[in-house]
């Protein structure tokens, strides 16, 4: 699969021939560190001095950079796509070299951040659990009730929550026969298939 | 086990044989016990015909004595040595003790299961749903096959009236990690069963 580049994407990136593949590879740097920070506009105004050009064409050169390499990982390019994609360029084969590396190196990490934006449920993080018997209360002496209780620790958009629990041991093996059932679903022969065939 | 002199009063007159014979006696001890025992019960407890000769403020004294004092019996786990020696100060035969401990032993197991749901405990866990799929893409990422978990736990909290849900989703080892902790829990369970 292609990447299909617009025309003023197409521009944005023929910055990038002008200048030398140092300055290239620094770009490629501050792309990734934009993706994994967030942006900074004081770096255009500093490399764009450096480079005697305006603010504007650095931040659309790494801009079209970030795009191209968002654009590759979400697709999950093959080396070949990306090399044709980027041909139609009409770019160096220095600077193609350089940003089919920069593609594979950042790649996985890319493809985290970006799985980072899905719409987000609380997930799993870990599970405590402490074992109580009940021994008394206000309106029943000598009692033996034996009870779970238990610390479930979720993760949902960064913040860490916790949920304490109780249950009982009926309930408790009920709990573990449940979810090895579901645990099991996945070893059946449906979804092997399923997982072979959707590729 | 202390008893106020209101539920005192209310058995002296319960032990009189001139005020109640055997059978209002047995009537009246089973309207207590209904009254505390039966979800559905109401004033109309008292309404039994054979009570009706019997003046209503006498009737109601004795019935809530007999009332507080099961209660206090029921919480304390009295045996039958601590229910007599209560029943003697108040003058109560043998036969009429006789009749209250076999009402006593008929309806324990009500009472110490009503009792032990009274209070305050932490939202308990009553079920877990749960639902398999495999991740395909999303708007900001393709090509993901993998298979996640969604994982609901119905809960129940003391005032019965809220029944909150919570859901969390997982992978393969996040839930082998959790049905992992679980498990270790039973076996916990069960060791300390044993000993």
């Amino acid at each position: 699969m292609l990447l299909d580049l617009s025309e003023e994407h197409k521009e944005h990136l023929a910055f990038l021939p002008k200048v030398d593949s140092a300055v290239v590879a620094e770009f490629g740097r501050i792309a990734v560190e934009f993706l994994r920070r967030g942006s900074n506009p004081k770096i255009y105004e500093g490399a764009a001095r450096k480079l005697s050009v305006s603010s504007d064409t650095v931040q659309h050169g790494v801009e079209g950079l970030i795009y191209l390499l968002t654009e590759s990982s979400k697709l999950m390019i093959s080396e070949l796509d990306f090399q044709d994609s980027v041909f139609v360029l009409g770019f160096p084969e220095e600077l193609n070299k350089l940003l089919l590396q920069l593609y594979l190196d950042n790649r996985k990490e890319i493809r985290t951040i970006l799985s980072e934006l899905a719409p987000d449920l609380p997930s799993y993080h870990s599970l405590e659990w402490r074992l109580d018997v009940q021994l008394a209360s206000r309106s029943l002496r000598q009692q033996i009730k034996p009870s779970v209780t238990i610390k479930l620790h979720l993760n949902q958009n960064g913040d860490h929550n916790t949920h304490v629990l109780q249950t009982d041991p009926a309930t408790l093996l009920h709990l573990v026969q449940q979810l090895e059932q579901a645990l099991e679903e996945m070893k059946t022969n449906h979804c092997r298939r399923v997982v072979r065939n959707i590729k | 086990m202390e008893l106020s002199e209101y539920v005192q009063k209310g058995f002296q007159m319960l032990a009189d044989p001139g005020s109640f014979d055997s059978n209002t006696f047995t009537l009246l001890l089973r309207a207590a016990f209904q009254s505390l025992l039966d979800a559905q019960a109401d004033e109309a407890v008292l309404d039994h015909p054979d009570l009706k000769h019997i003046d209503p403020v006498v009737l109601k004294h004795c019935h809530a004595a007999a009332a507080t004092y099961i209660l206090e019996a029921g919480k304390q786990r009295a045996d039958k040595s601590t229910l007599s020696t209560y029943l003697e100060d108040c003058k109560f035969d043998s036969e009429r003790i006789e009749l209250f401990w076999t009402e006593y032993q008929n309806n324990r197991n009500s009472l110490e299961i009503l009792l032990g749901s009274i209070g305050r405990s932490l939202p308990h866990i009553t079920d877990v749903s749960w639902r398999l799929e495999y991740q395909i893409k999303t708007n900001q990422l393709d090509k993901m096959y993998r298979p996640a978990y969604l994982v609901t736990l119905n809960v129940e909290n003391t005032d019965s009236r809220s029944h909150p849900e919570i859901s969390f989703s997982c992978n393969m080892e996040q839930l082998q990690d959790l049905v992992g902790k679980l498990k270790d829990a039973s076996k916990s369970l069960e060791r300390a069963t044993q000993l």
